[in-house]
């Protein structure tokens, strides 16, 4: 097959075709977003987004289920039409342009996109046709696609027995048949096991850093934002609410957290937090239902003493104490008032699987 | 994963514009996929087989014996075998739409909306991957009534005709099953599709002829386009080709404006009745998949 010369019609077709305009790297952003915003009837899952994503960045989405991520990736990706705002990818327009746009780029949507019954090297041929990829390099492509993501042995399988993990591998591979300058992953990891978690961390580090790759992911994994982005936007009910480099974020909050669970009801923890804002390094002090209080301080080692003096004065029992450095959950629980709880990935909310499927858009919900 | 070497960009031919050779290219591919997904589910396409090929036996087998005395058939086999072929080829048409639903249910229908191919490609791929199925079908019911002894008026030519009809019915029946799923995203909603093929069957000279019909029911089956597909199918089964009469070497046009014919209805109204069905199923199914991809 792949020594196999053009037919007369691809032939014909390649003298009437223009070239596709290349997305110039140098010039202008990979992604840009303004405005954006989506809504489901009543329901306003996108609420006024602006984007500004660099070639070769990996620019992470983090938030929890609900917060707009997913219908963010589907506004940017062509799937759904904006309610207001706008949005360039790879320099072309997500509603003018859009096949130019879908050419540019690749996706990897949260729940793996599949055909049961074709095996998993007939699903990358039929992928890399419809990108037009030539005739001549298919085979090559597809196999060794299939040797990146571990698929190999079971490429002749039919998809319909294989495990998640591998389902969400070849997804993955079906995203990258056309070598994309712009990569979509909406939760890629989600319901991996560590290993291929970790392998496909570093596929992605390896595309980006060897090939330039612009990736844009969403999660709900602090640590998988933390190590992969050079970039990261935190998104509570649709709104942008913080967003920087992972250090920049980190400086957002004091350099310690000092946590402590205080016993009694919610006027004895209000009664806490206020005894200990005034304490001198302590830059904010906060009460969540499940971990107790935090106490945000320049210098952890000095506040915790009086942290446990104070507390004593105000005769408030209190429990695990604990001091540790700040981290990207502090920040997001300074930023939207709660912690970050990543779903189960087979049980997810009501709001996020609409609008999922192509099939919900119009009465879907934020996703 | 492995750790293999990373890809490196594709030459710039790997992303170039859609255009009509590209949709009929894409929609080649789509219908190979489509037609790869029948032959891995035999048994969902015996039912096509079973239903029509039973029907034909049990309505032959109760009605044969007086259809000549009752209203002057004399090879009730024949009379049926279009039927027969409708029958199948409405039912393997239909499962286009479920097809569809489940791809939208696994998400597959979004993976290829990702892609650049265009949209018209999904639906000419499905229409073209139906045709294919339709006259393998008709062909199963052909050889079928023929080993029982229909006999076949226009010999081999007829017979290619029919299967010519079939694939077009076919490709046609397919719109209304991407309507549905395209309009609901429901497969109980899609399977419904098959069942729509009954009142245009029985609203069509299905067991009787329309002379014995009563005004009502002519009326309406007047204006059934199957009727007109299945008198045209069934010319060539029992009486032969129904050519224009020429008069001094011209062909004679009737008030209607159209070329008047030994015995109408006759084949080329089965062909414009097709012309019609199909342009009314298609437009349908185009505006059910441009209003669901708008996605507003």
């Amino acid at each position: 097959m792949s020594n196999q010369s053009p037919t007369v019609a691809e032939r014909l077709w390649q003298e009437l075709a223009a070239p596709a305009p290349q997305h110039d790297r140098d010039q202008g952003l990979a992604i840009e977003g303004h405005s954006l915003v989506k809504h489901f009837g009543e329901i306003k899952a996108v609420n006024g987004i602006d984007l500004r994503v660099r070639p070769g960045q990996v620019f992470g989405f983090l938030g929890q289920n609900g917060s707009g991520k997913t219908t963010t990736v589907r506004m940017l990706t062509t799937l759904l039409r904006p309610t207001a705002g706008n949005a360039r990818v790879a320099g072309f327009d997500v509603l003018a342009q859009d096949r130019q746009v879908r050419r540019a780029i690749g996706v990897a949507l949260q729940e793996a996109g599949l055909d049961i019954l074709q095996t998993g090297r007939e699903l990358l041929r039929l992928q890399s046709r419809l990108y037009n990829v030539p005739r001549g390099q298919i085979e090559d492509r597809v196999a060794h696609l299939l040797d990146v993501v571990d698929l190999t042995e079971d490429a002749d399988r039919r998809i319909g027995g294989y495990s998640g993990g591998m389902q969400r591998r070849l997804d993955l591979a079906s995203a990258l048949v056309h070598s994309p300058s712009i990569i979509f992953l909406d939760e890629p990891t989600t319901g991996l096991d560590p290993v291929s978690r970790q392998n496909l961390w570093e596929y992605i580090q390896r595309l980006n850093r060897e090939d330039g790759v612009t990736f844009f992911l969403t999660t709900q994994y602090l640590e998988e934002a933390d190590q992969l982005c050079d970039e990261i936007a935190i998104l509570d009910a649709g709104e942008i609410v913080q967003q920087g480099t992972p250090d920049q974020l980190k400086a957002t909050v004091s350099a310690d957290v000092i946590y402590v669970q205080v016993e009694g009801d919610e006027r004895a923890q209000l009664r806490a937090v206020s005894a200990l804002l005034p304490l001198p390094n302590v830059e904010d002090a906060n009460w969540d239902f499940s971990e107790g209080i935090a106490v945000y301080s320049k210098s952890g080692h000095d506040t915790l003493p009086r942290v446990v003096r104070t507390l004593d004065e105000e005769g408030l029992p209190f429990s695990n104490l604990r001091l540790s450095r700040a981290t990207l959950d502090d920040v997001f629980f300074k930023a939207t008032g709660h912690r970050i709880e990543p779903g189960d990935p087979s049980g997810q909310t009501a709001g996020q699987t609409a609008g999922q499927s192509t099939g919900q858009q119009t009465q879907g919900g934020p996703a | 994963m492995s750790t293999a070497q990373a890809p490196t960009e594709l030459p710039s031919s790997a992303s170039q514009d859609a255009g009509p050779l590209r949709i009929l290219t894409d929609a080649r591919y789509l219908a190979m996929r489509a037609i790869r997904e029948s032959l891995r589910q035999p048994g969902v396409e015996i039912t096509n087989i079973f239903i029509p090929l039973f029907f034909l036996a049990v309505s032959t087998g109760a009605i044969a014996n007086f259809s000549e005395r009752g209203f002057g058939v004399e090879n009730y086999l024949a009379f049926q075998l279009p039927v027969a072929v409708l029958q199948a080829v409405a039912g393997s048409s239909s499962a286009s739409g479920i097809a569809i639903v489940l791809d939208m249910e696994r998400g597959y229908f979004d993976k290829l909306l990702l892609t650049p191919a265009s949209r018209w490609s999904l639906i000419i791929g499905r229409v073209w991957a139906d045709a294919v199925r339709a006259i393998f079908f008709a062909s199963i019911m052909l050889i079928a009534a023929l080993v029982a002894g229909s006999g076949m008026a226009t010999g081999v030519g007829g017979a290619i005709l029919i299967l010519i009809i079939a694939g077009l019915f076919g490709g046609a029946y397919s719109g209304i099953g991407i309507f549905i799923a395209m309009r609901t995203g429901n497969a109980q909603a899609a399977q419904a599709g098959f069942l729509l093929f009954f009142p245009l069957l029985f609203m069509a000279p299905a067991f009787a002829p329309l002379a014995v019909f009563d005004d009502w029911l002519r009326i309406i089956a007047t204006i059934n386009p199957v009727t007109y597909i299945m008198e045209g199918m069934r010319g060539l089964v029992m009486e032969g080709y129904a050519w224009p009469i020429t008069e001094g070497g011209q062909i004679v046009f009737g008030e209607d404006g159209l070329p008047k014919t030994k015995d109408p209805p006759a084949l080329h109204w089965a062909f414009v009745s097709l012309a019609g069905f199909s342009v009314f199923t298609l437009t349908i199914a185009s505006l059910a998949l441009r209003a669901r991809t708008r996605a507003d």
